[in-house]
């Protein structure tokens, strides 16, 4: 398979998102601007620009008519895709780090950083389509209708459960913690990972019934959405800053490396800076793709299952569209399984 | 460069039976559907380059639901406010190919690559069999630990380690042969040490065979399972031809391990392939 480069940023990736077609990619880096790519061909179809400070997230609402970000300058800002004009902008007292909309849209979550002597929360914000053409998309509500306060850890990713009914978040101490999306109230909290190892990412199956972390303990763990039961354990031997889960094929896909305050140190082969491709339900490492300079701190996957982007250090989004032996490859049992 | 060439101006006397227009695009279909672009342009430095390109078109037909056709019309917006469409240089671009094939035992696999390719893992495998010689007693411990070190000159005896042979004393001691000073790239043996400049590429091409009187029919694939029971083969290269996709009648092997290719070259050579009798040789470094 041969890449495709995205070269939109002029500093390190923060996050990328296919939207829900598959057919648009998003990423967001430390430089202030959001880029939107045709992710077939990496052609770029536009920017969002408005954020005054490194933008730490981004997400799509489902329809692909609504773009939220998370930003270091204090605000979620909601943007047009079509035209890429702002739409909203709301305040908040310290940087948000991750937005996520609902499954059906209507909801937004926005995890706040603690700092300054505010708590990390997690706000919800109610989001309005305007007439349904894409018009009066101003219209939205100024405040948030929910604030989960994260008292002891801070929560540093978080995203919806299936029919939104709660809100799975990970936090700074390496635990996961279940909170009703009414109520806000605790359901459940699990020290998935080590103690003080920071989960990093938290990204969904297509049906949210389970997700994947990704922590600085060197693993990632496929988790139950209903009761936080580890599912599997995929160790690596890298701090890993994403995971995906991969539509079609049982894999999944981490990316990670170096911590960027130690890459100069060491050259690009021991740095580890590579997908690997883990299968997903026997838990063994089964590939790695290469092609980063810098630590992978973000993956995502199409949703059809036939692309993956990665988002570096170094500035560049790589495409990679899978070819046949992806597709193919089987386990032994998974084969005899077919034949019969 | 594309300035208006009919313009007199004395400076550009010179120019004035007009080199500096450019003959008119050609285009022609070939059989095979494809199409032959011929075009002409200026380089950097102001010199004309033909550039002949050959375009294949295929349609893809997708079907896509209404909402992705709708935003394929979208206009660009942002930075890329105005621009064309279609990707532009100076965001996308297209990386090397990587081979991804997923596979169980791909630590294995990983593992193995790394021995082939790091100088580390060779080396200690050269080493493993070597015994401590001593050049003036021939006894189990290094020259600068001889008891005789003080009483005895060296044997005259060549060789000093077990398999660098002949070669050995040139590189370490200064040559004992004449007087005259031999710079050390000239030394017998130093070449080890030049080498290393050149990096894998030179090893490579010392496990290399070329292999010819190869069959039109022949697959690159066939040819690395041929090939493969001698040892790991880390390339094959089968020449082919540009306008039919068949082969060419000769192919390069190239091994991780020169002895293997020297089996295989030993073993290959007049084997029967595809009603064609095969010939191998080591190739020659170009």
């Amino acid at each position: 398979m041969r890449p495709i480069l995205l070269s939109g940023h002029e500093r390190s990736l923060n996050q990328i998102k296919f939207n829900r077609d598959g057919d648009l990619l998003f990423s967001v880096a430390k430089d202030k601007i959001v880029c939107a790519w045709w992710s077939a061909n990496g052609e770029r179809l536009g920017t969002y620009n408005g954020h005054q400070g490194a933008i730490w997230t981004v997400d799509v609402s489902p329809n692909t008519v609504l773009l939220a970000t998370g930003s270091a300058d204090n605000t979620v800002r909601l943007w047009n895709v079509k035209s890429g004009e702002c739409v909203k902008v709301w305040d908040f007292p310290t940087a948000v780090k991750r937005v996520e909309f609902s499954p059906d849209g209507s909801r937004l979550l926005a995890v706040t950083e603690k700092r300054m002597g505010f708590l990390g929360t997690i706000a919800v914000l109610d989001i309005a389509y305007g007439n349904g053409q894409g018009g009066n998309l101003e219209a939205q509500a100024e405040e948030p209708t929910l604030k989960i306060t994260c008292t002891e850890a801070k929560a540093t990713v978080a995203g919806w459960s299936y029919l939104g009914k709660f809100i799975i978040a990970g936090h700074e101490d390496g635990s996961v913690s279940q909170y009703d999306s009414k109520t806000g109230d605790q359901v459940e909290n699990v020290q998935a990972h080590e103690f003080d190892h920071q989960i990093n990412d938290i990204q969904f199956s297509a049906d949210r019934t389970y997700f994947i972390t990704a922590s600085k303990d060197k693993t990632a763990k496929l988790m139950s959405t209903r009761n936080l039961a580890i599912l599997k354990t995929y160790v690596s031997d890298t701090p890993l800053n994403s995971a995906t889960i991969t539509p079609k094929k049982e894999y999944v896909i981490l990316g990670g490396g170096q911590a960027a305050m130690d890459v100069t140190t060491t050259s690009a082969r021991q740095g580890k800076f590579e997908a690997r491709f883990y299968h997903k339900i026997f838990e063994d490492e089964i590939g790695r793709v290469r092609g980063h300079f810098g630590p992978l701190n973000t993956v995502g996957v199409h949703p059809k299952g036939t692309a993956y982007a990665s988002g570096g250090e170094d500035g560049y989004v790589r495409v990679h569209h899978f070819d046949k032996p992806y597709f193919d490859f089987l386990y032994e049992v998974e084969r005899e399984q077919l034949k019969r | 460069m594309s300035r208006p060439a009919n313009r007199a101006d004395w400076a550009d006397d010179e120019e004035f039976d007009d080199p500096s227009a450019l003959p008119p695009q050609q285009v022609t279909t070939n059989k095979d559907g494809t199409k032959t672009v011929v075009s002409y342009r200026f380089n950097d430095d102001g010199k004309k380059v033909k550039v002949t390109r050959r375009i294949k078109t295929t349609v893809v037909r997708e079907q896509v639901n209404p909402q992705v056709a709708e935003r394929r019309s979208w206009d660009k917006f942002g930075l890329e406010k105005g621009h064309a469409a279609g990707p532009s240089f100076d965001t996308t671009s297209v990386g090397e190919n990587i081979a991804f094939r997923p596979s169980v035992n791909w630590k294995v696999q990983a593992a193995e690559e790394e021995k082939a390719g790091g100088e580390k893992g060779s080396m200690k495998d050269q080493l493993k069999d070597k015994k401590v010689k001593c050049r003036i007693c021939s006894g189990e411990h290094f020259t600068a630990r001889c008891p005789f070190k003080d009483t005895m000159a060296p044997i005259d005896e060549p060789t000093a380690g077990g398999d660098a042979g002949a070669e050995e004393p040139a590189a370490g001691g200064l040559g004992a042969t004449s007087g005259s000073y031999v710079p050390p790239h000239l030394r017998k043996g130093a070449a080890a040490g030049g080498e290393k400049m050149a990096g894998k590429y030179e090893k490579d091409d010392l496990a290399t065979l070329r292999v010819t009187n190869v069959s039109e029919l022949a697959e690159e694939q066939e040819l690395r399972d041929l090939f493969e029971r001698f040892g790991r083969v880390t390339r094959v290269f089968l020449a082919r031809d540009r306008e039919t996709q068949r082969a060419k009648g000769f192919a390069f092997i190239s091994f991780a391990d020169r002895d293997d290719a020297a089996r295989a070259c030993d073993k290959m050579d007049g084997f029967g392939y595809r009603h064609l009798i095969l010939r191998v040789e080591f190739a020659k470094r170009s």
